[in-house]
């Protein structure tokens, strides 16, 4: 065999050794994205369930001061308890909505309980809960970024092919629901 | 412009600058071969080697060393404001995805913070206890969310680096200058028939080496400022709210700083160079000028 021959076959065995790389690329890429997913919707879940967790706490400390406000408390513990015995994600989601709307009315109301407000427990109950809000609304954020990110993989070229091959869908962003739009602001 | 337009023009401006720095570390040590009359595989070999080994290992002592210099503490939740701190830290690692980092407190009156670590998953972000006293939640979030971008940007990695290319073609040209004091020009290789021409070739590989470091500092100095800018307009992104850090670095240009503690290498790691006040505004400093931060914030 010359040289020229030898070349050509050089060159095209490189051509296709970048070609690989570049495809081991895309496709890992994609199966990133795709689990970042998963991780920022599982990570909502645990902020939820932290939040339900912290009611039971805030029940103990307001119902003493709170005593004609049977409404309003009544109102959160049931919320709660619709969060505890949802059986699909759709009620767990209404459950959930509910709880914030119910948590924004408590906060207003407690305004004009004094001796409640100067309560450390309940002042440091409130910090805690404004936080998991927070918290909420930012994985929520993250969960809608990471499908960005891996839409904009999967419809972009080259990833189109590999999504196609790959038997990638594009996923959907969450709607944030108008009752939980408002996360409870309590001024500090 | 858009707070992604921000974020890609300034990852372009970093690939192009860091371009030029790799570049500009083969052609010290190309010129250095030439010089020396030695080949460049010759040089490349030597120089090479001692770059890298220079930037692994003040890459290795970054956190630590850091951390001691500043003077800085764990933050204590039992603290109100230092609480508010762990919250926002919180907040912001959730905004982008990457596992908590460990939040320190600086002891000082000025208003400032600062990201280090190896890697995302072993990573500090610290605050002046100046900062969190004086800046609302929403400043101080806007603060977090830009050390949180650098640590997700991996600026830490990327400023060792460049701080270690600097450093290595610094040391090498000051090796190089020494060798040439002490044991006079030896010219490039074979070519003495060619007479004049080569002298010049030479003269201008001898500034070159001489000038080389300066250069470097300068792409240091570029990289960081667009590294800063980078940092703002992703930490923008996560808070959604370019707003507030804008105030944040408004309540920064008015306060005076009275006590910089801690390193001088880790300046590019604070979000205000808490050292040198008085390059704020040049080709010379780390962070590009507050004013032009804060117009950038607040167009996007």
């Amino acid at each position: 065999m010359d040289l020229l021959t030898i070349g050509i076959i050089l060159l095209i065995i490189l051509i296709i050794v970048i070609l690989l790389l570049v495809f081991w690329g895309i496709y890992n890429k994609i199966i990133r994205h795709e689990n970042r997913i998963d991780n920022a919707w599982a990570q909502i879940d645990v902020q939820l369930k932290r939040r339900a967790d912290l009611i039971p706490n805030l029940m103990e400390t307001v119902k003493g001061y709170m005593t004609h406000e049977r409404q309003t408390l009544e109102s959160v513990t049931n919320a709660r308890a619709a969060i505890m015995s949802a059986k699909t994600p759709q009620e767990a989601n209404n459950a959930n909505n509910m709880l914030t709307g119910a948590l924004k009315t408590l906060f207003a109301v407690a305004e004009s309980y004094p001796d409640l407000k100067a309560s450390q427990n309940f002042l440091s109950l409130q910090d805690e809960l404004t936080h998991t809000e927070e918290k909420i609304a930012y994985s929520r954020q993250h969960f809608n970024d990471s499908v960005l990110t891996y839409n904009n993989a999967i419809e972009t070229f080259p990833g189109n092919f590999f999504a196609r091959w790959m038997g990638r869908k594009t996923r959907e962003m969450l709607q944030i629901p108008e009752a939980s739009r408002e996360v409870p602001k309590v001024s500090f | 412009m858009l707070i992604e337009d921000h974020i890609r023009k300034n990852k372009r401006a970093t690939v192009i600058i860091c371009i030029f720095m790799l570049l500009l570390l083969f052609s010290v040590i190309f010129a250095i071969g030439y010089v020396l009359g030695a080949p460049p595989i010759f040089s490349t070999a030597i120089g090479l080697p001692i770059a890298i080994a220079y930037i692994l290992i003040t890459y290795s002592f970054s956190v630590q060393s850091v951390i001691s210099a500043a003077g800085a503490r764990p933050a204590n939740p039992q603290n109100r404001d230092e609480k508010i701190l762990i919250y926002k830290v919180e907040e912001m690692s959730l905004a982008a995805g990457l596992p908590t980092p460990k939040v320190y407190v600086q002891d000082s009156k000025d208003i400032n913070a600062f990201a280090t670590g190896k890697k995302p998953e072993d990573s500090i972000i610290c605050a002046t206890t100046g900062a969190i006293q004086q800046l609302n939640k929403e400043e101080l979030e806007g603060v977090i969310g830009h050390e949180m971008s650098h640590i997700k940007n991996r600026d830490i990695l990327v400023m060792t680096v460049t701080v270690g290319v600097v450093g290595a073609i610094a040391l090498i040209a000051e090796i190089v200058f020494r060798m040439l004091f002490w044991g006079g020009i030896r010219g490039g290789g074979k070519s003495d028939r060619r007479g004049g021409g080569n002298v010049i070739v030479l003269i201008l590989a001898i500034v070159f080496i001489i000038l080389a470091p300066i250069f470097s500092r300068l792409t240091y100095l570029a990289i960081s400022r667009k590294r800063e800018y980078l940092a703002d307009a992703d930490g923008a992104y996560l808070t959604r709210n370019p707003e507030g850090l804008a105030r944040a670095l408004e309540k920064i240009k008015e306060d005076i700083p009275d006590d910089p503690k801690g390193s001088k290498t880790v300046a590019p790691l604070y979000i205000s160079n808490p050292f040198k006040r008085a390059l704020r505004d040049s080709i010379w400093s780390t962070h590009p000028p507050l004013d032009e931060r804060i117009k950038r914030l607040r167009s996007m």
